[in-house]
């Protein structure tokens, strides 16, 4: 009997607690549009003058120029942000649809500025990470406003920041048939143009060494073309790989910045060489009767990308660092040239020709899911961003009248844009971020 | 087969061929006239002309406004042979029957009879009853004591048991019939509800202070252990619910239709912007829990789960998710059955952007 008192009390258990269901649901497609983001000035705690301002300004410009992020007005804005420390009103930002919020604070004094910042969730009502604050001279104020929009973007997107980098490429000037050529460096956006080279000579494809402060080029100095190291602090030059009767081009740092691979013509033949910068050692990567040129290192070094046109079309291959077995990665159709290693390692950024057009690409490392993000007239040599996600390339108009510009596209194919030089401009190489 | 089988078949088999036949020999060679209606072609002026000499009906206030006309055309425009004018309504003539509408109750709703403080008053007519009905007679006694079944003793005086009687209403008697008719007629007070009854305005939140029952001891009789598991299993939903802080008596009600779900699946979705979600992001699956208030506005969103990402990627997938869910609520809430409360009081939302990835 009291066993029989025991199951039914058991029976009872199961049957008595409700199993309250919950309603689920999944969500397969979302949308894809600007998030509308709000930058009020900078307070002004001291000395700062129209530098608060300013700093607002290209963190505002930063965020908008990834087409991920849409500026909400300051006309729109129902309050106003006049204290740093103040509370949000987070119901007047909903009101005109921000959803993210930054403030900032900017001091100056003792040829020093400290710049803070928040960010905040509006619809959330929450703030988003920590607030931080940097610390430099007024004539970095850029770098700073650009430090400030990599941590709003980095916290808000998931993604490493970029924005704190530099491009070297070849400011052109001078008719079409007589262009002039020299090495020019400048803030990712187009701003703090410096001139490296002169245009005595024609230089070509500019890299920046993984740490920054060292610069790879292709120059006509010689009558032929040949590799030099530039200093970027001082503005040294020397020649890397000179070899009597050979032309040297298409040079790449390795990730750790000591060894260069480049492309070395013998007799009218090209193949793939290493450079040790330390020993001055040279070794032969690539064998062959077929032209091999725009090496590029993976990010850990051990495998190096490509072009080259030994099956008979010109195609992307993969081999190890050290040389050897070549796989070809690329398949599809038209002609394949100067792959690139994203930064993160997972794609393959190109330029391909085919039925007279030109295109920008990326593809994963084993050649599948190949995409063009852009096409034109001529869009040829791609460089990565920092952080993998936008790649930025030279893309030339046609007729006597075309000339070179620099683009910019993120990685998914939205937001083509230009960036704005002094003048023509080719051949682009994202620098690391800036320390 | 008998005659009158014979007589049906034979019929039957006269009307088939004259249904199939018939028309063949018996169809005229000539075809029908066609009647023919003599009409008048008029130009696009004329019937301008027509509709703005045709009678305007009044707009009543209470029926949507028509179109604008077109503007009038002047007298001299119309051409001289038009029909007399229309009789003119000499009221304005409603375009339909108004729909009768219920009123909708406020406060107060319409109570049933029972309920009502003031019973209804007794048929004015005197009662004969025959003979008043004593209880005592009616309910039967149990001794503890059992006593001979026959015994000249009186028996002892037993405690009389108490036991609920059926709710009959007594039993009317009257000399006269009386109809419904004139029972109707009385001053009774009308307690019929005026309206329909409407659902009631949900009882507050209690507070969730119901006393865990006490745990059986080991030595407690057996019938304990089923009266611990029914405290048990009722006592259980009321901490769920008071942990959630829902109210303890949520209305389920039926499920929810697949409508009222992928109405509210369309109106988070649209606020699901992933555009700014890194490659990592897009890869990783986050599932969120919302607590829903009354009102259908979220109250507290957590992320129970993720896959497929890194927890920082993980940290912006949910974001965008909360966000979402946050900003199509907007100041009213989601627009959810209040009756099925018990049904989204708490969303379990999967946030997989596996259609978004590299687009």
């Amino acid at each position: 009997m009291k066993k029989f008192h025991l199951i039914i009390a058991f029976l009872l258990t199961l049957i008595a607690v409700p199993a309250q269901a919950e309603l689920t649901i999944r969500f397969t497609d979302g949308e894809i549009e600007p998030m509308p983001f709000a930058v009020p000035n900078f307070i002004d705690q001291g000395g700062a003058g129209e530098l608060a301002q300013n700093i607002a300004r290209v963190v505002a410009s930063d965020l908008q120029g990834t087409g991920l992020f849409r500026e909400v007005g300051a006309q729109a804005y129902i309050s106003q942000v006049t204290s740093f420390d103040g509370p949000i009103a987070y119901a007047d930002w909903q009101a005109i649809n921000t959803q993210a919020l930054i403030t900032g604070a900017v001091q100056a004094g003792g040829g020093q500025i400290i710049v803070k910042f928040r960010v905040f969730d509006i619809f959330s009502g929450a703030q988003l990470g920590d607030g931080l604050q940097f610390a430099g001279t007024p004539a970095t104020w850029r770098r700073m406003a650009h430090k400030v929009a990599d941590a709003v973007y980095s916290r808000i997107t998931g993604e490493g920041p970029y924005f704190d980098s530099r491009i070297v490429y070849v400011a052109e000037s001078g008719p079409k048939n007589q262009r002039q050529k020299r090495l020019a460096v400048m803030d990712y956006d187009g701003a703090n143009v410096q001139y490296l080279t002169d245009s005595a000579s024609i230089v070509l494809a500019p890299r920046f060494s993984p740490s920054g402060d060292r610069i790879l080029f292709t120059s006509y100095a010689s009558g032929f073309p040949q590799i030099y190291l530039m200093d970027v602090g001082t503005l040294a030059i020397r020649s890397l790989g000179e070899q009597p009767g050979t032309m040297t081009f298409s040079p790449r740092f390795s990730p750790d910045g000591n060894r260069v691979a480049f492309a070395l013509e013998r007799d009218g033949n090209s193949d793939l060489y290493m450079l040790d910068l330390a020993s001055g050692q040279l070794s032969q990567l690539t064998n062959s009767p077929s032209i091999e040129t725009a090496p590029s290192f993976s990010p850990d070094g051990t495998q190096i990308v490509f072009e080259s046109d030994r099956s008979g079309n010109q195609q992307i291959y993969i081999m190890s660092a050290n040389g050897g077995e070549a796989t070809r990665v690329s398949n599809g159709r038209g002609r394949y040239g100067t792959p690139v290693w994203s930064p993160r390692g997972d794609m393959i950024a190109f330029t391909k020709q085919n039925e007279g057009r030109f295109h920008i690409g990326v593809m994963m490392t084993n050649g599948g899911e190949e995409r063009l993000l852009t096409s034109s007239f001529l869009d040829e040599g791609p460089t990565w961003a920092p952080n993998g996600r936008v790649i930025m390339f030279t893309r030339e108009t046609a007729g006597a009248a075309g000339q070179a510009q620099l683009f910019s596209v993120d990685v998914t194919g939205r937001n083509l844009r230009q960036i704005v030089t002094e003048g023509p401009a080719s051949d682009p190489a994202w620098s690391p971020l800036l320390p | 087969m008998d005659r009158g089988t014979k007589l049906s078949a034979t019929l039957h088999a006269g009307l088939i061929l004259w249904v199939a036949l018939g028309d063949f020999f018996f169809a005229s060679d000539v075809p029908p006239p066609i009647e023919a209606a003599s009409v008048s072609l008029i130009t696009d002026a004329e019937l301008r002309g027509l509709e703005a000499r045709a009678p305007l009906v009044e707009n009543p206030d209470n029926q949507p406004k028509a179109a604008e006309p077109p503007p009038p055309v002047a007298p001299s425009d119309l051409p001289s042979d038009l029909p007399p004018d229309l009789p003119v309504a000499a009221e304005a003539q409603p375009l339909e029957a108004p729909v009768p509408t219920a009123p909708l109750a406020v406060d107060e709703q319409p109570i049933l009879v029972p309920d009502s403080p003031v019973p209804p008053k007794p048929r004015p007519i005197d009662r004969v009853a025959a003979v008043p009905v004593d209880d005592k007679t009616d309910t039967p006694e149990i001794a503890d004591t059992a006593t001979p079944e026959v015994s000249d003793q009186a028996a002892p005086d037993a405690p009389i048991v108490p036991q609920d009687q059926p709710a009959a209403s007594p039993q009317e008697a009257a000399p006269v019939i009386v109809t419904e008719a004139v029972d109707t007629q009385l001053d009774a007070p009308q307690l019929a509800p005026t309206a329909s009854r409407r659902p009631q305005a949900r009882p507050k939140t209690p507070a969730p202070d119901t006393p865990a029952p006490d745990a059986p001891t080991p030595d407690a009789p057996e019938v304990d252990a089923i009266a611990a598991a029914l405290a048990e299993a009722t006592q259980t939903p009321t901490d769920q619910t008071a942990g959630n802080g829902a109210a303890q008596d949520i209305p389920e009600g039926p499920p929810m239709s697949g409508s009222e779900v992928e109405g509210l699946r369309v109106a988070i979705n649209k606020c699901w912007n992933v555009g700014q979600l890194s490659s990592e992001a897009l890869r990783t699956v986050v599932t969120l829990r919302v607590q829903m208030s009354e009102a259908g506005k979220p109250t507290s969103v957590e992320m129970t789960n993720y896959e497929g990402g890194s927890e920082a990627a993980a940290q912006k997938a949910f974001e965008a998710g909360r966000r979402a869910v946050m900003r199509c609520a907007g100041a009213n809430g989601y627009d959810l059955p209040a009756e099925k409360y018990g049904q989204w009081n708490v969303l379990n939302l999967i946030f997989d952007p596996e259609g978004m990835r590299l687009r």
